[in-house]
C-alpha cells in the first residue's frame, strides 16, 4: 500500500447515495462524523479516525473546504462594508419612535381641552444624553418605576451604566445622579424620590471589546 | 418627513459593547441602533445573499430584518446575544422568501446564481479556490445550501436548523452531510 | 374620519412657529416615521401631508401634534406654548368647537 499517500491519492473514499459505501470507504466513518471530530479540534483523539489514511485524506477536504469558507466570508463581508451609505440610511428610515415611546406622562396646563404629555421614551433619551455629557460611562437601560400616568406620584428611576475602568465608581455615580436630578426638574413634572444607579459591567478599553465582537 | 440620517461622526457608541447597545437601542436610542446596524449589516447581508441565492431580494430581507429588530428589541433579555439574534432574525427572513417562491417556481432548479459566479468555460485554472465555492455553492440544491448557509455562516447547532427550518433532524443531517459530500467532491475536481 | 381643510392644513407652520418646538413629528394613525429630526429638518420644512393630525368627531375636532423639542425649556412650556398657539390658530379661522388639543412631547433633545 506504499503508493496509497495522501497527498496524491485522489479522494474517492465516500459515497453521494449509500451511507454504507460511505462507510467503507472512511474506516467505518460518515463525512458527518468527521465533520463533527474537527468541531471538537480532533478532541478527544480517536485513532480510528486519526490512523486512517482515508480519513485523513477526508479530513484535509473537509479542512481545506474550511478555509475557502472563511475567505468567502472575509471576502464577501468586505465588499459589503465597501457599499456606500444609503442602505443604512434606508433602514433608518422606516423606523419609527413610537416603537419605544412608552407611556405618556402628563403635564399641567389650565385649559380643560389640553392634554399635554411627555412620552416615556422622551424622558429615557434625556437621561441617556444626560450620561453622555460625563465621560467614562455609557447609560444603558433606564426604567421609570411607579405610575407616571398620575401627575405627582412619585417614581424612582433605575439605571443601569457601564463604566470605563479606573473611575472611581462611588462618586460617578453620584455626579450621574446630580445630573439627572437637573435634568428631570428641569425639563419634566415628574416627582423622582430614588434614582438608582446599578454598575452593570466594568468593561475593559471599548477598543478591545469592539473588536471582539467581529470575531 | 424629518426622516434624514445623522451625519456620520466619531462617537464613543461606535466603539461600545453589543449590550449596551442593545440596551440603549431597546430604550429608542436611534443612535446605539444604527451602530448595530453598521456593526452587523454587512454580515446580515452576506448572509442573506447566501440563503437566497441571489443579491436581488437582499436590500429587502436585511431591512425588514432591521426593522423588526427595532421593534421586538424589548424582548432581547441578554443584549450581549444581539449578534446571533440579529442573524436568527435575518435567517428567518431569508426562510420566509424562500418560502414565498416556492409555489411559483421550482427553486432548486431556477435559482439563480451567486452574483460571484462565472460561466463554466472562463474558469478553470485562474479561478481561486473561493470563487469556485462560490459556484458550487450557488449550485447547490437549495434545501441543502439552507442547511448549510445556518451552519457554517450562522452557526446554528443541527438542533436549530431543524427548528428553523420545519425539519426533521435527520433530514438536516442528511442534507448538511449531502451538502459537504459535494462540495468534497467537486473541491476534488478544482485541483 | 379625519378632515383636512385649508385652516387646518397651516397648522404644521403654526406648531413649527413656536419657539423651543425643535421637531414636528406625524401624529396621525399612520405609523409615525421618525428620525434623528434636527433643526435642519425642521427649517427644511415642507412635507407632503400634514404632521398634525386632527380628528373629526360628532361634538368638534380633536388636534394631536407631536412635538420634539430644544433644550432650552423645559417640555411643559413648549407643550403649552404650542397647545395655545394651536387653540388661537383654530380660533381665529372659525373652525368648528375643539373638544381637545394634544401636544405630545416626543423627544428633547439636550444638545440642540
Amino acid at each position: 500500500m506504499t503508493d496509497l499517500t495522501p497527498a496524491n491519492r485522489h479522494f474517492f473514499a465516500f459515497d453521494l447515495d449509500s451511507t454504507e459505501g460511505e462507510q467503507a470507504g472512511l474506516n467505518g466513518y460518515t463525512i458527518e462524523q468527521l465533520s463533527d471530530y474537527l468541531d471538537r479540534d480532533r478532541m478527544p483523539a480517536d485513532p480510528g479516525i486519526d490512523d486512517s489514511p482515508d480519513c485523513e485524506i477526508a479530513l484535509r477536504g473537509l479542512e481545506r473546504l474550511r478555509r475557502a469558507q472563511r475567505s468567502l466570508l472575509a471576502q464577501d463581508l468586505e465588499r459589503e462594508s465597501r457599499r456606500d451609505d444609503s442602505w443604512v440610511s434606508s433602514i433608518l428610515n422606516n423606523i419609527t419612535l413610537e416603537a419605544h415611546a412608552g407611556r405618556e406622562i402628563p403635564l399641567a396646563h389650565p385649559s380643560p381641552i389640553a392634554r399635554l404629555v411627555v412620552t416615556e421614551g422622551a424622558v429615557r433619551g434625556m437621561l441617556r444624553e444626560t450620561g453622555d455629557r460625563m465621560q467614562n460611562v455609557f447609560v444603558g437601560r433606564c426604567v421609570l418605576v411607579g405610575d407616571v400616568s398620575v401627575p405627582g406620584a412619585p417614581i424612582s428611576i433605575r439605571v443601569d451604566v457601564t463604566v470605563f475602568p479606573g473611575e472611581n465608581i462611588p462618586r460617578l455615580a453620584d455626579q450621574l445622579r446630580d445630573a439627572m436630578y437637573a435634568t428631570l426638574s428641569k425639563y419634566t413634572e415628574l416627582v423622582v424620590v430614588a434614582i438608582d444607579i446599578t454598575v452593570r459591567d466594568l468593561h475593559s478599553l471599548p477598543d478591545a471589546s469592539a473588536d471582539e465582537q467581529e470575531k | 418627513m424629518p426622516g434624514k440620517v445623522r451625519e456620520q461622526v466619531a462617537s464613543p457608541l461606535d466603539a461600545a459593547a453589543d449590550h449596551v447597545l442593545a440596551d440603549r437601542a431597546a430604550d429608542g436610542d436611534l443612535r446605539a441602533f444604527e451602530v448595530l446596524v453598521r456593526r452587523y449589516g454587512p454580515l446580515m447581508r452576506v448572509y442573506a445573499t447566501r440563503v437566497l441565492g441571489s443579491t436581488d431580494e437582499t436590500d429587502d430581507v436585511v431591512q425588514e430584518s432591521f426593522i423588526t429588530a427595532w421593534q421586538q428589541l424589548g424582548t432581547l433579555d441578554d443584549g450581549k446575544a444581539v449578534k446571533s439574534w440579529l442573524m436568527r432574525i435575518v435567517g428567518r427572513k431569508s426562510i420566509d422568501r424562500l418560502r414565498a417562491r416556492r409555489p411559483h417556481v421550482n427553486i432548486d432548479d431556477t435559482d439563480a446564481p451567486a452574483p460571484e459566479s462565472h460561466a463554466p468555460h472562463v474558469l478553470a485554472e485562474v479561478e481561486s479556490e473561493t470563487e469556485a465555492l462560490a459556484r458550487v455553492l450557488a449550485a447547490l440544491p437549495v434545501d441543502q445550501r439552507r442547511c448549510w448557509t445556518l451552519r457554517e455562516l450562522a452557526e446554528y447547532s443541527y438542533g436549530d436548523i431543524a427548528v428553523e427550518l420545519n425539519l426533521p433532524l435527520s433530514t438536516v443531517r442528511g442534507l448538511l452531510a449531502r451538502a459537504r459530500k459535494t462540495l468534497l467532491r467537486q473541491m476534488e475536481d478544482w485541483r | 374620519m379625519t378632515a383636512d381643510v385649508s385652516s387646518f392644513d397651516q397648522l404644521d407652520g403654526v406648531v413649527r412657529g413656536v419657539p423651543g418646538v425643535a421637531a414636528l413629528y406625524p401624529a396621525g394613525s399612520m405609523v409615525a416615521t421618525v428620525l434623528a429630526a434636527t433643526l435642519d429638518a425642521v427649517a427644511q420644512g415642507a412635507t407632503a401631508a400634514p404632521l398634525v393630525h386632527i380628528e373629526q368627531r360628532a361634538d368638534g375636532i380633536r388636534v394631536t401634534a407631536r412635538i420634539g423639542i430644544g433644550a432650552a425649556e423645559s417640555s411643559s412650556d413648549v407643550s403649552g406654548r404650542v397647545h395655545d398657539a394651536i387653540a388661537a390658530h383654530l380660533e381665529q379661522s372659525g373652525s368648528p368647537p375643539v373638544v381637545q388639543i394634544v401636544v405630545i412631547v416626543a423627544s428633547v433633545w439636550l444638545n440642540v
